[in-house]
C-alpha cells in the first residue's frame, strides 16, 4: 500500500531568533508601520525589515525546502476589543497572480489571537487558533481566510504582514 | 570573486553569498577573510564571525582545478560548519555513519557501496534496470535494488 499527499495546507510559527546584538528593533519596525499608515504611503523598506524578510526567506527554506520570495508587505493597527472582518490575501478570481503565502508577524502585540480557517475534506471551514506573540511569526496559505482579534482592553496591537510567493 | 556561506548559531549554512575580490582584501591588497567578514556584517546585517569563507571549486576535500583544497567541501545551504576541523559537510544521511574528516564526506560503518557488476552496469545502460546500492539503516547494510522495479 502507498500514501501520496496530493495536497498540503500547512501553518509554519514561531520565534525570529537573530544573533546576540543582531535583534530585530520592534520598536523601529513599528515607527515604521505607524509612518506609512499616517502619510498613507507603501511601507519602506527598512534594515529591520530587510532583517525579519531574509531570516525568514532563509531559515523556511533551510528547514522545509520551501524557497519563498516576497511579494508585498504592509503593516497594520488593530484597536482594543477588535476583531477584523474574515481576510484573504490571495484574489480568488485571480489566483495567477495571488501570493502564494501570507506572513503575520507580531511587532506589538498583547493577547492578539489569529484564527486560520481550512476544509479537511468533507469537513468545511474548520478554524485553526494561535496566539501572535512579540517577535513571533505566522506562515500559512494565502488562500485561507483568518481573522484577527486584539483581545485586550488597553493598546492597539501591530502586526507587519509579508505575502509570498513560492518558486520551485 | 570569494566565497562566504552565511551560518547560524547552530553552525547551519543559510546561504552562500558572492563578494567582490576589492572587498575581500586589506590596506595591503592581501586577500583576508576577516576583512570580508566585516564587509559582510556591515552591508548584509549579520555577525562577521557567522560568515564563513568558501571555496567553489572544493569538493570532497579535492579542488576541481588541481590547487589546494579549501575547508572541504564548496558550502551549500543545509550544510553543516565544522569548525574544529575546518571543514563544511553536507547533513549527516544516517544516524550510524561516520565523518571521514580526509574526504569531507560521510561514510557508512561497512564502508563504501559495493562496486556494480559488468552486467549491472550494461543493464543499467540499457535502461532495462537501474541497479544501485541503497543504505539499509536497520540491517546496516548496502541493498542491491532496481529502481524500475
Amino acid at each position: 500500500m502507498k500514501k501520496k499527499v496530493l495536497s498540503e495546507q500547512s501553518l509554519f510559527s514561531g520565534q525570529v531568533s537573530m544573533p546576540k546584538g543582531f535583534e530585530i528593533n520592534l520598536e523601529k519596525l513599528s515607527k515604521n508601520i505607524l509612518d506609512s499608515l499616517i502619510t498613507k504611503s507603501d511601507f519602506k523598506i527598512s534594515k529591520n525589515w530587510d532583517m525579519l524578510n531574509t531570516y525568514i526567506i532563509e531559515n523556511i527554506n533551510l528547514k522545509y525546502g520551501l524557497r519563498l520570495e516576497n511579494k508585498k508587505m504592509w503593516g497594520n493597527v488593530y484597536r482594543p476589543k477588535e476583531r477584523t472582518h474574515t481576510l484573504l490575501e490571495a484574489n480568488l478570481f485571480d489566483l495567477k497572480n495571488s501570493p502564494d503565502y501570507t506572513l503575520l508577524y507580531g511587532v506589538d502585540v498583547e493577547n492578539c489571537f489569529i484564527k486560520i480557517s481550512y476544509d479537511d475534506n468533507r469537513f468545511k471551514g474548520e478554524g485553526y487558533e494561535i496566539e501572535l506573540k512579540n517577535n513571533m511569526f505566522i506562515i500559512f496559505p494565502s488562500t485561507n481566510t483568518y481573522t484577527i482579534s486584539n483581545e485586550q482592553t488597553e493598546n492597539l496591537n501591530l502586526i507587519h504582514t509579508i505575502v509570498y510567493n513560492e518558486y520551485k | 570573486m570569494a566565497h562566504f556561506a552565511k551560518i547560524n548559531e547552530n553552525n547551519e549554512v543559510l546561504q552562500v553569498l558572492t563578494v567582490n575580490n576589492s572587498d575581500v582584501v586589506n590596506s595591503e591588497g592581501v586577500e583576508t577573510e576577516s576583512v570580508g567578514q566585516q564587509y559582510l556584517e556591515t552591508h548584509n546585517n549579520w555577525p562577521a564571525n557567522l560568515w564563513i569563507q568558501t571555496s567553489y571549486n572544493t569538493f570532497k576535500n579535492q579542488h576541481s582545478n588541481g590547487g589546494t583544497a579549501f575547508r572541504g567541501n564548496c558550502a551549500a545551504v543545509g550544510y553543516l560548519w565544522d569548525s574544529v576541523n575546518q571543514i563544511f559537510i553536507a547533513p549527516k544521511p544516517y544516524s550510524s555513519w561516520v565523518k571521514d574528516i580526509a574526504t569531507a564526506t560521510w561514510k557508512s560503518p561497512i564502508g563504501d557501496a559495493p562496486v556494480l557488476t559488468e552486467q549491472q552496469k550494461a543493464e543499467t545502460l540499457a535502461q532495462t534496470h537501474h541497479w544501485i546500492y541503497l543504505w539499509n539503516e536497520s540491517n546496516q547494510s548496502w541493498d542491491l535494488t532496481n529502481t524500475l522495479a
